[in-house]
């Protein structure tokens, strides 16, 4: 079985410990460099994602698998790159999190798990996030992304008011913007200044794929 | 634990109705047209007026026969390998209907004629569905000779399905074709008849008539023991009393009187205790099979099997609408759901409307997502410790991980597949996507599951000599006259007409 194979048994079987374990005894042998063993698991991801497309898996399949290699990638292979002076490579880093007044979290972290299974950075910052959080966080770490969650009629406008933040700080066109949650609409992203809109997870991947080739 | 079932009496109720029934065959009994019927039943103990064809059943031959009819039994496909029990708890879902009409959104009606190449494409279909787990000859080829329908659909039925078939009662001659033919099949009479795999309906005629050919038939299919479904047709207001406590005693002897002949004929043959009875409008004096009354009647036919214990037939999914509109949605979901929730353990007429007479293809797939969708609710809900599942909700909602949520719990991945029905056709995506895809309602998806479905569909491969066997048989009975069949069931009328409109005048030779 190729390491590929093996990783991704780990992977279906959610079996964080065991894909960590291998991994981590992969690059301590030197059997192989902690960038090949991310692009296996970008493989895995795209694999399960196709599953999930073709609807032969299901949501927890796709968001169990995500979430069990993120802990491999967070743990093992970034601190390893990080030590081998290499740099991680990905679609883009993405800032997500649910507005302020507003604890709604599950579809923004499918909003997440979708865009880590493609091959994205993503930082999820939680639920109830003030303005200063998102783009603090989005200067840290460089990110070309800001998704605004929000569920409620009642904290919609507190995603206009991250956008007015950015362009107090003189730093919106620095990012791009994008909004979505159940109450919102492409014209509420319009009327806001975002830069885009998305209905579902599905959908925020092509819309931030679209937006970042631009 | 499972859903309870719908009960429309109370266990006095069932009994008076028992003994109403009793006393409507003891004292007025049933015409059977039959004589041959009529003289095994003399044979019996039963008494015959041989003018009137009156026999009036004594109440320990009923009571002797009940006994012998089995709870369960199995139906095969034609090779034997696919197969599902009936019995008296579980509920199967299939077809049945005999439409005449199709769907056809091309013609200026929106119908048309029912073509044999329909018929074969409809036991395609079958045979793709997960919950609709037999079809019958439903679609009625009226393109081709009405003496040789049988045959040909039974060729068309080993070729093409891996699925049991079901066809009507239809006489001595006709019926004796099917066994041979599906002997041939299954390779022999003894395995066609320790396996069966054909569904004989057998109609009793409202009120209290077993008509001559529908019994010749019955005869055959029991002799076989191929299982058949008893179902009169009886319509509060025209064929029975109004009063669906009158219908539901009056067909309840129809069908005890049906069960005492099919267990002399042969003992131990398995039958369905069924009914397709409705209402008859009182406006127009039409049936109406979408009617609330319909699934109340099925219901109390459902308790009344109970209490029998013999495996119910009922249909779900009748509608009266003549379009693919919210009336058919609506009627046969009421019907279907009302049947399931009564417990009738063999549910008919999927992919029919217009009270069973016209075909859809598109409602044949969409009634196999109502039966999962309406076998999952009667599932009901499983309790127990790791259905509770006390520890994921405290893992969840302890959890110090931010943006934790069920989805990605091994729990919700160990019991989503038992716990959620997953629909295939119905729509749950959001506006965005659901454009993306094209914008289509369940009519034009249910049309894209049917291409594909008989895009993807392969024929079984039947050995060369069977197939020119099968042919064969065909081609001798092609060569039969009408005379010939009038001969083999001993009709004596001076005129029939054939449902394909053809008359025959008997010539009295």
């Amino acid at each position: 079985m190729s390491i590929e194979d093996e990783m991704r048994q780990f992977v279906e079987e959610w079996d964080k410990e065991g894909l960590k374990a291998m991994c981590k005894s992969l690059i301590d042998k030197g059997e192989a460099s902690p960038e090949e063993l991310l692009k296996f698991i970008g493989n895995i991801m795209k694999f399960i994602g196709e599953q999930f497309e073709n609807e032969e898996i299901f949501l927890p399949d796709l968001i169990g698998a995500a979430d069990t290699v993120k802990d491999t990638i967070d743990e093992i292979l970034d601190p390893a790159i990080r030590k081998s002076g290499g740099k991680k490579e990905t679609l883009g880093k993405v800032i997500i999190g649910t507005v302020e007044s507003d604890v709604h979290s599950i579809g923004k972290d499918l909003v997440g798990s979708f865009l880590f299974a493609n091959g994205f950075e993503v930082f999820n910052l939680g639920v109830e996030v003030t303005a200063d959080e998102f783009i603090s966080k989005a200067e840290e770490v460089g990110a070309q992304v800001i998704g605004l969650s929000s569920l409620l009629t009642m904290s919609m406008d507190f995603q206009r008011q991250v956008i007015e933040e950015l362009i107090n700080r003189g730093l919106r066109d620095k990012y791009i913007v994008i909004v979505g949650g159940a109450p919102t609409s492409e014209d509420w992203a319009e009327q806001i200044g975002a830069d885009g809109w998305a209905d579902d997870a599905i959908e925020a991947v092509e819309l931030i794929n679209n937006l970042i080739t631009k | 634990m499972k859903l309870k079932h719908i009960e429309v009496f109370s266990k006095d109720e069932i009994q008076e109705i028992h003994s109403a029934s009793i006393q409507l065959l003891t004292d007025v009994g049933m015409k059977i047209d039959a004589q041959d019927a009529r003289n095994l039943l003399k044979e019996n103990g039963a008494e015959v007026d041989t003018e009137s064809k009156f026999v009036k059943f004594p109440e320990a031959l009923i009571q002797e026969k009940l006994k012998k009819v089995p709870d369960h039994f199995k139906l095969h496909g034609p090779d034997g390998h696919f197969n599902f029990e009936i019995n008296t708890k579980d509920t199967v879902f299939a077809t049945i209907g005999t439409p005449v009409k199709i769907y056809d959104p091309l013609q200026k009606k929106g119908i048309r004629k029912t073509l044999f190449s329909d018929t074969i494409q409809q036991i395609k279909i079958v045979d793709s569905l997960e919950n609709i787990l037999c079809s019958h000859i439903d679609v009625w080829p009226n393109d081709i000779s009405y003496i040789t329908i049988h045959v040909h659909c039974i060729y068309q039925w080993a070729k093409n399905t891996k699925k049991p078939y079901g066809l009507g009662c239809l006489g001595k001659l006709a019926s004796t074709d099917m066994m041979k033919m599906t002997s041939m099949i299954v390779g022999g009479e003894e395995e066609l008849i320790k396996r069966p795999r054909l569904v004989g309906f057998m109609n009793p005629t409202s009120p209290l008539h077993l008509p001559l050919i529908m019994t010749n038939g019955f005869a055959v299919f029991t002799k076989y023991k191929q299982p058949t479904i008893i179902a009169p047709e009886a319509l509060a207001g025209s064929s029975a009393p109004v009063t669906l406590a009158g219908l539901l005693t009056q067909t309840n002897a129809e069908i005890l009187g049906s069960i005492v002949l099919s267990q002399i004929y042969n003992s131990g043959a398995p039958v369905f205790y069924g009914t397709v009875s409705h209402i008859t409008d009182m406006r127009t004096g039409n049936s109406a099979m979408g009617s609330p009354e319909m699934g109340l009647i099925t219901a109390g036919i459902a308790q009344l099997a109970r209490y029998y214990n013999i495996p119910s037939r009922g249909p779900g999914g009748g509608t009266d609408s003549k379009v693919l509109d919210m009336q058919n949605g609506i009627e046969r979901l009421q019907t279907l759901m009302l049947a399931a929730q009564a417990g009738v353990n063999y549910i008919t007429c999927a992919g029919t409307y217009e009270a069973t007479l016209v075909e859809a293809l598109e409602l044949l797939v969409i009634d196999d997502e109502l039966a999962g969708m309406v076998q999952r609710a009667v599932e009901g809900i499983n309790v127990n410790e790791d259905t509770i599942g006390l520890d994921v909700i405290k893992k969840v909602t302890t959890s110090e991980k931010k943006g934790v949520n069920f989805l990605a719990e091994r729990h919700t991945r160990d019991h989503m597949k038992s716990e959620l029905y997953f629909p295939k056709l119905l729509d749950r995506s959001r506006r965005t996507t659901w454009y993306k895809k094209g914008a289509k309602d369940i009519i034009t998806r249910a049309r894209e599951k049917v291409d594909q479905i008989l895009q993807a569909h392969k024929p079984n491969e039947l050995p060369e000599d069977l197939d020119s066997k099968l042919l064969n048989f065909i081609k001798n009975v092609e060569s039969r006259t009408f005379d010939d069949y009038k001969k083999a069931e001993g009709l004596r009328v001076s005129k029939i007409t054939l449902p394909d409109g053809i008359e025959i005048k008997e010539d009295d030779k």
